[in-house]
């Protein structure tokens, strides 16, 4: 089976500073890649790069079989649903002027794919999978709590149809009691739909406890990349 | 004001940016007064002409001599060249009409006007400490509402009223001339007590919350005296607040035109408007260059005070104040005084502002003119009506050009800080007597000037919304989704940044509309018989003494209006503090969980 997302030689320069330096991984359908390592060591600058909402300096993104560092914006633009981000400020990630529904809903406008009939019908029922009761979509998202703030983000990830997730941080955020439910939603999600995930944290337990496998990132470079379906050995 | 400091540090980015647009602002500046004679499409051969011998006949020849002799058929590069070259050699070139050397007629205006600011600035200093002293007292609290009436009045109507009371009716002081330092006290207080308003103001504002940081109490408990405390707490407001002195002080440059001509004093101000009245370029140039170098002095010795305030260590936002408290403004007074300036104009729109009724000349307030009528027996309200309409129609379309303008430029942030730099440095009556110079008065030159003066401001806003917008992640998330740069401009970028901004601008329209009525005061805006507010007033000075309702009225209206700018913008920023507390407990509580997290991942 090919892998979903296969990142070679990935470099990424903030001016002088090299922040991701030749960088290379592949996460499989299904799968979760935890990405681990000390603020600062480029897991963000690697995130950003995969889903080429910064465009790396060097290396390749092959993701579905189609490189996405060769093609130009216009090109890339029908293939980014696939490839979704959630980030770690749930209440940053929403626009505060638009409605919960607006925000899931945007995705199925901009592709064009936007039904009037059918449309309020398939936002109610992406608002429920992520665990929502539909009438949350006519608030705003100062009115909802992080948690659900972070679920809505979720679902409008989904109203796209993806096929990766890049997932940033999504619980550093929260309270602790929320965690959990944002993380058992998440493993449900990628058991239902076959996801894959590109799972950012920093949180060595959460990492061992959520993925399949683990690649440690430190200033820049990957420094090893370990399977957890064994417990880790002691070090 | 760090602008001549900027202008004198090396090109860096990304402030170099800014610096180069400022740099750019101001070679436009001088190269518009340098331009003037070639820029003023209208041939002042004729003008200068009439003024120099009134019997020669107009012929083609004698025309064509005097466009030689000013070297008005030289091209414009030519014009500048002559001009830069002789302003290096100290040669300001010679007046068009009396033939005299400018420089020595613009130095003599320049040393009256120096004292009358000198004065102005004490009377702004006694002001200022009349308005601090009871917050220092008292130790909270503010003169803050009262504060801004006084520096929302406008120069020329202080100066009018205070002509009118302690000149006029009182006799106490003598209202024009310049022959001694009894002459000088009216003008001096009409100029430095709208000065004395806003300085008091922004160091009133301040103060409250300054005496609420901790190191005052702690001094308060180490039974340090009250005085030293409030000596520490005034040296702690001063350094961030001196940018705006230098402006309070820019802007004297420009009530000083106003004042000057209510109490004719030959000063530079007075100078400069009556040679753009007559069309002698030469010394308006002279005149305006004074003006603007006055003001980019002073900015530059701002700057330079500032520094020594805050010693070597601290630089540009290196001390800042805290968050004023919000004021709890009610929004009955805006709408009182909104209801009671609509009722005048509403009714006065229903009435004839032209009919001239010569039997009828200056009747005290009655039934059928319930305002009075003025020297031509036109009816006060009628024309107060009317004259509102246009006034607030011409702010209006001079906000909705701002507001285009500041939306177009907002997204370049460096262009907007540079020029708001310069717009600052430059009064609104300097840019209309610029403006009135090149295209000759009327409402249309007063309409640009303001415009031109009001735009910086709303596109600075426009801008610092813009970068807000541009760094949210939620903007990233759209480019996720696939949307195009034109989806995110038209549907997250523009909205989040329009609404604000339009109200930005519809806060700014009374003091546009005060703006176009100083300039119509001066002669600079809307031309006899429009009935315009500033005009009205200043037709109504002839005969102030046997008709006072004439001037009265046009007077309290503009009063009013200047109480509605002030109250609209108190409670406007009243509820901008109140929207953006919301907006910070969200982000202290965001704060908060990630700090949380980041801790628990340490252990």
């Amino acid at each position: 089976m090919s892998p979903l997302l296969d990142i070679r030689e990935l470099v990424v320069r903030h001016g002088p500073r090299t922040a991701v330096d030749h960088v290379s991984f592949t996460i499989d359908p299904g799968e979760t890649l935890g990405l681990i390592g000390p603020s600062g060591c480029g897991k963000s600058s690697t995130a950003m790069a995969v889903l080429q909402l910064r465009r790396p300096d060097a290396g390749e993104v092959w993701f579905d079989g189609q490189e996405l560092t060769a093609l130009d914006e216009r090109r890339l633009r029908p293939l980014r649903p696939a490839l979704q981000p959630v980030f770690q400020d749930p209440y940053g990630s929403l626009s505060p002027r638009h409605k919960i529904s607006d925000a899931i809903a945007e995705p199925l406008r901009v592709q064009g794919s936007w039904d009037r009939t059918t449309g309020p019908a398939r936002v109610a029922e992406l608002l429920e999978r992520v665990g929502l009761d539909p009438a949350h979509g006519d608030r705003r998202p100062h009115e909802l709590s992080g948690g659900q703030c972070q679920r809505a983000g979720i679902a409008r990830a989904l109203a796209c149809e993806p096929k990766l997730l890049v997932l940033d941080e999504p619980v550093s955020a929260l309270d602790p009691s929320l965690r959990a439910g944002i993380l058992n939603l998440l493993a449900e999600l990628q058991e239902r739909l076959g996801l894959g995930y590109l799972f950012i944290c920093h949180d060595m337990a959460l990492v061992r406890h959520f993925c399949d496998r683990v690649a440690e990132m430190r200033e820049g470079r990957l420094v090893r990349t370990t399977a957890v379906t064994s417990p880790s050995p002691p070090r | 004001m760090t602008f001549v400091a900027s202008l004198l540090t090396p090109v860096r980015t990304p402030g170099g940016r800014a610096g180069l647009t400022r740099l750019g602002c101001l070679a436009a500046v001088l190269s518009t007064v340098g331009l003037l004679p070639w820029l003023s499409g209208r041939d002042p051969a004729l003008t200068v002409l009439r003024a120099r011998s009134a019997e020669q006949e107009a012929t083609a020849e004698a025309l064509a001599a005097i466009r030689a002799d000013l070297g008005l058929d030289a091209g414009p590069l030519s014009l500048l060249g002559s001009w830069a070259s002789g302003l290096l050699r100290g040669d300001l070139g010679t007046s068009w009409v009396s033939g005299t050397d400018v420089l020595p007629s613009v130095v003599a205006g320049l040393q009256v006007s120096l004292s009358l600011m000198g004065a102005a600035l004490g009377v702004a200093l006694l002001v200022t400490c009349a308005l601090v002293a009871p917050v220092l007292v008292r130790g909270r609290g503010s003169g803050g509402a009262f504060a801004a009436m006084l520096a929302a009045v406008p120069e020329f109507l202080l100066a009018t009223v205070a002509l009118l009371v302690c000149g006029v009716w009182l006799g106490w002081l003598p209202t024009a001339g310049w022959q001694g330092p009894v002459y000088l006290v009216l003008p001096a207080l009409a100029l430095g007590v709208p000065a004395g308003g806003l300085l008091g103001r922004l160091v009133a504002d301040a103060l409250p919350a300054v005496l609420e940081e901790r190191w005052v109490e702690l001094w308060r408990g180490a039974g340090v005296h009250k005085a030293r405390i409030s000596a520490a707490a005034l040296r702690r407001v001063l350094p961030p607040l001196v940018p705006q002195f230098g402006m309070v002080a820019v802007g004297l440059t420009g009530g000083a035109v106003a004042v000057e001509t209510v109490f004719a004093v030959p000063g530079i101000g007075r100078m400069a408007l009556g040679a753009a009245k007559s069309q002698d370029l030469p010394l308006l140039q002279g005149a305006v260059l004074a003006l603007l170098t006055l003001g980019l002095l002073t900015g530059a010795l701002a700057a330079l005070v500032r520094r020594r305030l805050l010693g070597p260590a601290l630089r540009e936002a290196g001390l800042t104040l805290p968050a004023a408290r919000p004021v709890r403004a009610h929004p009955a007074v805006p709408v009182a005084l909104g209801a009671v300036l609509l009722t005048c104009i509403g009714w006065g729109l229903l009435r004839d502002p032209y009919t001239v009724n010569t039997t009828a000349r200056l009747r005290a307030p009655s039934w059928s003119h319930p305002l009075g009528t003025d020297g031509l027996g036109r009816d006060v309200l009628a024309r107060l009506g009317h004259g509102a309409a246009s006034t607030v129609g011409t702010a209006a379309a001079v906000c909705l050009i701002g507001l285009l303008l500041a939306l177009a430029l907002g997204f370049l942030p460096s262009v907007a800080s540079g020029a708001s730099d310069i717009a600052n440095a430059l009064p609104p009556v300097i840019a209309g007597i610029l403006v009135a110079a090149v295209v000759g008065p009327g409402t249309g030159g007063a309409a640009l000037a303001v415009a031109v003066i009001s735009w910086p401001a709303l596109s600075a806003h426009a801008a610092a919304l813009v970068q807000e917008v541009r760094a949210s992640t939620f903007l990233t998330a759209q480019r996720a989704i696939g949307a195009t740069p034109w989806w995110i401009l038209t549907r997250h970028v523009l909205p989040s940044v329009a609404a604000p901004v339009t109200r930005h601008a519809l806060l700014r329209l009374p003091g546009i509309a005060l703006a176009l009525a100083s300039l119509g005061f001066l002669g600079l805006g809307a031309q006899p018989p429009a009935p315009e507010w500033g005009l009205m007033l200043d037709e109504s000075r002839a005969y102030v003494e046997r008709a006072p309702w004439a001037a009265l009225a046009p007077a309290v209206a503009l009063a009013l209006l200047a109480a509605l700018a002030v109250s609209a913008g108190a409670y406007a920023e009243g509820g901008a503090t109140r929207a953006a507390s919301v907006r910070g407990r969200f982000a202290l509580a965001f704060a908060f969980a990630a700090r949380r997290s980041r801790k628990e991942a340490l252990q």
